[in-house]
């Protein structure tokens, strides 16, 4: 273990044990902390219970996050291929980015229903358009003198997609995935606790409406244990793929 | 030496601009022989390279024709014709060697063989120790030598070179144009080389070719006549300075 990540998790298990100290000597009333000798017993006593939300969530954010990226980078990558659909199609993203995709998640209900389909389907929406948006305008930042170089070597148009504009916007592709999947994540949690039948986002909502604080911990621990999974992945994504473009602005 | 290796007859090109049509190259002739090192002067916006690009088969002319090697430009003929621009242009994600060795990836040429030929242009180009650094960590010089080297990669007859030392400081610069010479005496290319410096152009070239301002079309040719090996010393030679005088006034009394 590095040093830094001694250090970080030292804070983690100081934090944990300031947490306990704190609901033990009452200075908190016990329905707005709980502490995690009771998100503990949580576990314990529901374990199973929540254990079948996590499961789900996880499924639901998998399959929303495949879609996302899949049909924001193909979608990206058509209306990047040419200067012209770019210029009608970049605003067009845009402003439908700006758009609070939770206005629409009532209709989403009577669409498809209370189950995982309306999170899914939420997410995707999330996640699409800052991933096509980056794709499309990481296309059109690739200096085209790259282009003319590589046909004057004896590319074809094929060629000089794949291999010069496609890995030329990789970087930008990868923040929009990073930017997409965050909301994703987001997305399906916050839609499971305003109107679900299951996942960890719904136990943390009933929960709470119980008053059983200690649940809710439980539900909000697990949240960010997938956020933290989501995270650790995308930052080997960048690491693998995205690192060229850090390293020459470093070197200026 | 067999005459019009570089074969360049009546080329006009006329770009379809936004207001009106932009003449950019008006009936532009000349000829190169085979293993001649020739400039190319003029000022800015006189279409050199616009003219290069159609050399290159990037481009396609609006009239007249261009000959490489006795083939019709129609496209890019990077087996015959090497090239290399102002800037590197190197692919960030790859090493020195891998980038020079690009050329032969498009060309479906194994990764040993690539890796082979790039480390014979290192040494070529005096850049061995650098084979697997990445463009980011090497200077503006050492870059535009990996460009000049996987613009060789194909062993091409001709190189086209579109102001390659223009954005080096003038140290860098005049050591580059000697590597250059070196570079082109040990492997008898044919070199077509843009410049805006009348100094680089005369005391690279066996010819110096000049054109005047847009429409651009060629004002004269002038055989530069130097003997070679060329030293940093002719610069300020009687002889450099007469030349230079001359296409001084040649571009200047072209001047609208």
């Amino acid at each position: 273990m590095s040093r830094a990540a001694r250090i970080r998790a030292l804070g983690l298990i100081a934090f944990v044990v300031l947490w306990e100290a704190v609901a033990q000597l009452g200075l908190v009333s016990p329905i707005l902390l709980a502490p995690p000798s009771e998100v503990v017993a949580a576990l314990m006593t529901d374990g199973g219970v929540f254990l079948e939300g996590l499961a789900l969530t996880v499924a639901e954010i998998g399959l929303a996050v495949a879609l996302a990226w899949s049909l924001g980078i193909g979608f990206g990558l058509l209306a990047g291929s040419s200067g012209r659909s770019a210029e009608i199609i970049g605003p067009l993203l845009a402003s439908l980015f700006a758009v609070p995709v939770i206005i629409l998640y009532p209709l989403f209900i009577a669409w498809v229903g209370m189950g995982p389909g309306s999170k899914v389907l939420f997410g995707v929406i999330s996640g699409f358009f800052p991933i096509a948006l980056n794709t499309l305008s990481g296309l059109r930042q690739v200096d085209p003198d790259y282009a003319t170089m590589s046909r004057a070597m004896g590319a074809n148009g094929v060629q000089v997609f794949l291999k010069v504009y496609l890995l030329m916007a990789l970087p930008a592709i990868i923040s929009g995935l990073r930017i997409g999947t965050a909301l994703v994540v987001i997305g399906v949690v916050v839609t499971e606790m305003l109107a679900s039948l299951g996942g960890v986002g719904f136990l943390i909502s009933y929960h709470r409406t119980l008053f059983d604080t200690g649940h809710v911990y439980l539900g909000i621990t697990l949240a960010l244990l997938v956020v933290l999974a989501v995270n650790w992945g995308l930052s080997r994504l960048e690491r693998r793929f995205g690192g060229w473009r850090e390293l020459q602005q470093a070197a200026g | 030496m067999s005459a019009g290796f570089i074969e360049v007859k009546g080329v006009s090109k006329t770009f379809t601009g936004h207001l009106a049509p932009v003449e950019a190259l008006d009936r532009v002739s000349f000829s190169v022989a085979e293993g001649q090192f020739v400039s190319l002067v003029g000022p800015s916006g006189c279409g050199k390279s616009t003219l290069l690009q159609i050399l290159a088969g990037l481009m396609e002319s609006s009239h007249g024709e261009a000959h490489i090697a006795g083939e019709c430009v129609s496209g890019p003929m990077p087996e015959k014709v090497g090239m290399v621009f102002q800037e590197a242009l190197l692919l960030p994600w790859k090493t020195a060697a891998v980038n020079i060795g690009f050329p032969l990836e498009l060309r479906g040429v194994p990764k040993p063989a690539r890796r082979e030929r790039a480390h014979a242009l290192l040494s070529l180009v005096g850049m061995c120790d650098v084979a697997d650094r990445y463009p980011h960590e090497l200077s503006v010089g050492m870059r535009q030598r990996i460009a000049i080297a996987r613009g060789l990669v194909h062993d091409p007859s001709v190189v086209l070179m579109d102001e390659p030392f223009a954005v080096l400081d003038e140290q860098t610069r005049v050591r580059m144009g000697q590597e250059l010479l070196a570079i082109w005496q040990e492997t008898r290319k044919t070199i077509l080389f843009i410049t805006h410096s009348l100094s680089e152009a005369i005391y690279l070239s066996d010819t110096v070719l000049v054109m005047g301002p847009r429409p651009g079309r060629i004002l004269d040719v002038l055989e530069t006549g130097l003997p070679r090996p060329r030293t940093p010393e002719m610069i300020g030679s009687e002889v450099f300075g007469r030349l230079r005088n001359r296409i001084w006034q040649l571009i200047g009394e072209a001047q609208p």
